[in-house]
Formats: C-alpha cells, structure tokens, sequence
C-alpha cells in the first residue's frame, strides 16, 4: 500500500528547480524573441505605437543599401578575423608552445592580456593611434618607411574595415591563442617524433600531424570567431563616434540594427534585420556542422 | 549539545544557504530604499556651460517662486537623449524640462503628432507674443508639421574665425575680402610647407569631406537646402551638384585649400594651436567653446562674416541649436512653461548665457543690449556680440523636417564619393566635376525619398 501511494506521488522537487530557470529563460529570452518576431513586421515608433505592414520590412530589407552596405562590411571584417586573426593566433601559439623558447610564461600573459581589457578601451585607445598625420601608426609608419608612408593615410575615414580588423587583432589574437595553445598541448608527442624519424620536415609534420590533431579546437575557434564577428558593434560604434564612418564604411549589421531601433526608433525594422542576422548565423552554423561531420567522416 | 542548525544544514548546503541569505538581505535593502524626495520640477541640460550659467540663476528663481521651485542636474547629451526618447516610448519616470540640441530632433518627431513627447507650445508662443519677438529662423529645428514643441535658445550664426597673428604677421589685409575666391587668393601666402618636409602642413581652411557639420555650414550658406517649400525631397538640385563640386576642388587636386583636423577632441585642439588651419568657421557657441578649451589662442584669433560664395552673397551661415522642451506628461507643465521663459527669454538670463557661452539671444529686442558691445580679448579686441548679432538676421532656414539628418548625410557621402571619383580619375576641374556631383545626389535622392516613403505615420499624418 505504501509503495503504491509513493509511485503516485507526485515528485516536486525537479520543478523546484528547474522551476527558476524556466521563469527567468521564458521571460528573458522566449518572449522577448516572440516580441521581436511579431515587431519585424510591424512599424513601430518605440513600442508603443505601431502598424501592422506584413512582410513589408523584410522586403525592404532586399533592397536597402544601407543593409547591404552594412552585410558587406560585416562580412569582410569576418574574413580579416578569420584570413588574419586565427592565422596569427595559431603562428603565436606554435611559437609559444616551443619548448625552447626562454620567458614563454610571461610572453603567454603578454599576448592574452589585450583581451583582459573590454572592447570598449580598445576603442578609445586605438582611436588616437589611428589619427591622420599625428597618429601613432601614421607616425611609425612614416618613420620606418623612411618618409614614404602618406602621413595623412586615413584610417578612420576611408579604411575603416582594415582598421577594424587590425583594432581586433590586437584584442583577439592571445585570446584565441589561447584555444590553439590548449589543442597544441594536447598532440601525443609520439606522433611527431614518429613524423620525424620517419624524415618529415616542420612543415610536414605541422600540416599532417599538427594540423588534423587540433582541428576540433580549430573549428570551434573559426566557428566562435565567425559568430562574434558578425556581432562586431561596440569597436565600431565608439571608434567612429556612433556613425557608420564615411559613407557607411563601417557600418556593421548590429550597428545598423541598433541605429534603425533605438537612433529612429523603428523597432520593427531593426527587429527584421535582427531575425535575418539570426538565420544568416544560423545557417552558417549548419554548414559549418555540415563542413565538421564530412572531415570526421573522411 | 543539539546543533541548532542541523536541519538547516540537512537541506541546504552552507553555500545555497548563503546564496538565499545575500537574496533576503538586498532585497529588503532594496525594499526599504525610498524614493529621493525631490522638491518641484526636474530639470535636464546636457552643455555643461549652460549647467555653470543657470547654477549661478536658477537660486533666485526657486527663491522668488517657492512654488516652481526646479532642481536641475545634468547629463551626457546622449546620456539625455536615450532617456528622454526611452521615456516618451515607454512612459518611464522622465524630468519635467528639458534642454534638448537640435540633432536630437529627428529622433523624436518622426512618429504621430499626438505622440510627440514635447508638449506643444505653438499657442502659447503665439499669444505670449513671442513668435513675432523670436527670429524666424531659430524656430525651425523644433518644428514639425507646422506645430512647435520648444523654446529655441539661440541663433547660432557662423562667422569665419582666422588666425590674426598669422595673418598680420605675412602683412595680408582682410578687408580686401568679400568673396571665397577673394579669400584663397589673399591669405595663399599662408598655406606652406612649415617643417620642411615637403608636404604642406597648414592650411586656409577647416573643411573636409568627411566633416559633415562644416560641409552643412557652407551648403546653407550657398543657399542649399535639402526641402522645397513644400516639404518635398530635394537633394539632387542641380544648384546642389555645383556646391559639391566647388567644394571639393578645395580639399583635392593641385588647388587644394583645406584640411581636416584629428578626430580625437585633444588632438585637434592640439594642431589649432600649432596653426594647422589659419581659418574656421565658427558659431557663436563654439567661440564660447574656443575661449574654454584654447586659452592659448587670446589675442591670436579675430573674426571676420563669412567670404561670400558669389559677389553679395549671404555672409553667414548657422550650425547647432538648443530648445527647452517640456515633457508632455508632466504634472506641471504650467510651471514648466513658466521656468522656461523666464530661463530664455528673461534679460539676466541673458546676458549670463552670453557671459558665460558667447551665445547671443534668439530675441530680436534684445539684441540691442549694451553687454554685445563690450570688447572682447579673447578675439583681440573686437566686439564679438555685435558682430554675431549683425549677421543674425541673415541666418539660413533650416528644414523641420525629421529627415534633415538624414539628407545631411546622403550630402556628406556624395560629397566623399565625389572627392573619391575626382582623386581617382585626377578630375579636379569643377565644371568637369558637376555631372558626376549630380548623378551621386539623383541616387542620393531617391534613397532620401524611398526613406521617408517607408515612414507610414507621417503620410498617415499628412492626410488627416
């Protein structure tokens, strides 16, 4: 009988807590993604006033230059982070992980602290070294080109994306290091002396041993990378002074996103370009999934 | 001896225990936290110049009315801005009046009338008279739809301040100029090479392509402007393409004349002192700002009305603009409107808002006031009030319009293309310029209209 009445029972506890999380993940995030899926296609001017326009954000969204200016630069920034930024993350790590090499330590803490610091800090402190003619950059380039370097190369206004690119390696490159130097840690030493009696040079032993070895880790740093860099907003936003640089040269899709919701308060486009952002990024993570498996399967 | 807290401890570990104790703790902390007991209005400024001129006004207002009394606090202009716009959006707890600067504008007008977050003051501006006592063109900015929503603060009109040590020093006579093309020509001597490193490092002019504030400074000094009369679109005038192309014979080509100055604020102040522009086109507001920042330029700088771009042309143009506004929703708009005139239109107040920021009235009866003729040191003597009010009249229309920002930076991107275009085709020659200047603004143009297009609200507005 007593069995019978506690098999019956019903057990509380798993609610209690799960419970919490459940309130907080469906009042922070569930709702608020119901909101902006119904908001994308509306007008709004803030959240108070709105029109119903169907699909007419998302078509709009076609045919803005401004949207497709802002794709362009997001996208070619994701490729300098991932064409420059992981190249040079992984030469620092294989540097790094040599044994031989005497303060390894400290050259480690000196390379991964840029990252300790937030986005925001390398924004105020590279905007001074980007400066035409009196900038640091322009200054040393100038130097050490031996006065061929145009001092008055413009950083800020006509190559924002390279100096973008170049404000985030700066942030970025010990942080991801620190992922390859975690994978390169963790190749069996066996299998490169075994590469290496059997008469493989560096190279040979570092794209057949080295390189499949941490691919995992390589393709979560790319996704990771990927990702972050389609988010990439505060560095511009506060590198170029809430704008998107000269003719939008660095407006990125989240900078638009914010300026279309809370510059003009249109929360309803920019809700649009949020949801087309998610499914870029989601797809992205599909093919990438689809990328991993087939190299498992090889 | 029992343990007291052994059946605490059978259900919760000392950490969870802890956890729940910092929850109970800061939340009645939190709960017995009692709203500041605020004594009558609020009041938000973002220019901390305007802040330093009220601190030493506001006193005697709240002691001659016990019952408007206003506490004023100040806050980053974008600071005030999220706020104030989060607040008209979603009703949260907002000042009562607000000094608000014009870009700001566009932010909060282009939605329905009705949801305007500043209370609309065009009546009370008509029978309190001062429509007829304000300049005309100060309102502008703080239209929309024919109605007003604030108290314009000032003119803001540009004159063209010049390095006088320079100047006099190379023996050039400014009087000689009137036109742009007179001033080029006369202070030439002045652009050189200083270091002798073979590239020029000074220049006549501030102005570049990618300072969108100075190229909107000239445009409305050549007259442009981004809407006809009737409100429509109208970028792509060819009067229009001829300005971009003129200007940009000045920031490229072998005739070159201007320069840009660092972004970053310490920096540029830095290349001014240094002489790297000879010549500035500057507001009232920003003299204010000059004499704050560049004490070091006393007795070295004199201003002079703009060099005309044609013969009798217009010799000033307009940049920047504050309003008060009062927040719709306040108790005490009464009071409010109340402060507000007396904040701007009073003549202490007056006087104490030139002392301190250099910006003269927008009220016309009181520009006879004898403080604008007091010599100033700072421009080497000369009667800068007097002269900023001499040109007051003659300040350009601005657009109401909520897409002015908007159609200022379509203008500012044709005129970057066009410099891109000129530089790689070695086209410097403006009649040569002026068709490319004016297929960038036709398609300037049709994003400018698609934009406004979009905004269903103000056609909604527009038919009722």
């Amino acid at each position: 009988m007593s069995t019978q009445s506690h098999r019956t029972r019903w057990n509380w506890s798993p609610v209690f807590f799960v419970g919490p999380f459940l309130l907080l993940f469906s009042v922070f995030v569930v709702w608020p993604l119901i909101s902006s899926l119904i908001l994308a296609f509306q007008q709004t001017y803030g959240p108070g006033t709105t029109i119903w326009v169907g699909f007419r954000n998302f078509s709009y969204l076609v045919s803005d230059v401004h949207f497709w200016t802002a794709v362009s630069n997001t996208a070619i920034f994701t490729l300098g982070s991932l064409f420059i930024q992981l190249p040079v993350s992984l030469g620092l790590a294989l540097l790094l992980n040599h044994p031989k090499l005497v303060g390894r330590a400290w050259l480690r803490l000196i390379f991964f602290s840029p990252s300790l610091v937030g986005l925001p800090f390398v924004a105020i402190l590279f905007s001074p070294i980007f400066e035409k003619r009196i900038g640091l950059l322009n200054v040393a380039l100038h130097a050490l080109t031996g006065g061929w370097w145009n001092p008055e190369f413009a950083w800020l206004q006509e190559y924002v994306m390279p100096a973008l690119i170049l404000a985030a390696l700066w942030i970025y490159a010990g942080f991801n290091m620190i992922y390859f130097l975690a994978a390169l840690q963790n190749v069996p030493k066996e299998l490169t002396e075994a590469a290496e009696m059997d008469g493989c040079n560096a190279w040979g032993r570092f794209w057949h041993v080295t390189l499949p070895e941490i691919r995992p880790v390589a393709g979560f740093v790319t996704l990771l990378s990927v990702i972050a860099s389609f988010q990439i907003f505060e560095l511009s936003l506060l590198l170029l002074n809430n704008i998107g640089g000269e003719s939008d040269r660095g407006l990125t899709i989240v900078m638009y996103l914010y300026q279309t919701g809370f510059i003009t308060g249109d929360l309803g486009y920019a809700s649009a370009v949020g949801w087309v952002l998610a499914m870029v990024l989601m797809a992205i993570t599909l093919l990438h999934r689809k990328i991993t498996k087939a190299f498992d399967e090889d | 001896m029992r343990d007291p807290f052994s059946s605490i401890r059978r259900v919760l570990s000392p950490g969870a225990a802890t956890v729940i104790l910092l929850a109970v703790v800061s939340s009645v902390l939190v709960w017995r936290i009692t709203p500041s007991d605020r004594e009558g209005m609020l009041f938000w400024v973002f220019a901390s110049t305007h802040y330093e001129t009220y601190l030493n006004t506001l006193p005697k207002w709240n002691q001659e009315n016990p019952d408007k009394k206003v506490q004023m606090h100040i806050l980053n202009g974008q600071v005030l801005e999220r706020r104030m716009v989060s607040g008209f959006f979603s009703g949260t707890p907002l000042a009562d009046v607000f000094e608000i600067e014009r870009g700001l504008a566009s932010r909060a007008f282009t939605g329905p009338l009705e949801d305007v977050g500043f209370l609309d003051v065009t009546d009370r501006m008509r029978e309190s008279g001062f429509i007829e006592q304000i300049n005309e063109p100060s309102f502008s900015p703080w239209m929309t739809r024919g109605r007003i929503f604030g108290i314009p603060h000032d003119v803001h009109p540009v004159l063209l301040a010049y390095r006088s040590d320079l100047v006099e020093e190379a023996g050039i006579d400014v009087s000689q100029i009137e036109t742009w093309d007179d001033f080029y020509r006369v202070m030439r001597p002045l652009q050189k090479d200083t270091n002798g490193d073979g590239r020029v490092d000074r220049w006549l002019l501030h102005a570049w392509d990618t300072d969108n504030e100075v190229t909107q400074i000239l445009f409305y000094q050549a007259g442009g402007s981004y809407f006809d009369d009737e409100g429509e679109a109208q970028l792509n005038h060819p009067d229009h393409a001829a300005f971009l192309a003129r200007l940009t014979t000045w920031i490229a080509g072998p005739e070159r004349r201007a320069t840009d100055l660092a972004v970053n604020a310490v920096m540029s102040l830095k290349q001014r002192l240094a002489g790297v522009v000879v010549a500035t086109l500057l507001a009232d507001w920003a003299a204010g700002g000059w004499k704050l920042n560049m004490p070091g330029l006393e007795g070295k700088v004199k201003l002079m009305p703009i060099p005309a771009w044609e013969p009798g042309g217009r010799r000033t143009s307009v940049q920047g603009g504050t309003m008060i506004g009062i927040n719709r929703n306040s108790p005490h708009t009464e009071k409010a409107w109340e402060f507000a005139k007396n904040l701007y239109l009073s003549e202490e107040n007056t006087e104490a808002i030139f002392r301190k920021s250099s910006i003269i009235s927008p009220i016309k009866t009181m520009w006879s006031l004898p403080f604008y003729d007091e010599p100033d040191p700072y421009f080497s003597g000369q009667k800068m009030g007097r002269m900023y009010i001499e040109q007051a009249p003659y300040v350009p229309l601005r657009p109401s319009s909520p897409y002015a920002n908007m159609a200022q930076q379509f203008l500012g991107n044709a005129l970057m293309s066009l410099r891109a275009y000129a530089d790689g085709n070695g086209i410097y020659d403006q009649e040569q310029l002026v068709p490319e200047a004016q297929r960038l603004l036709d398609k300037a143009q049709v994003r400018l209209q698609r934009e406004i297009g979009r905004n269903m609200f103000l056609a909604k507005g527009e038919e009722s």
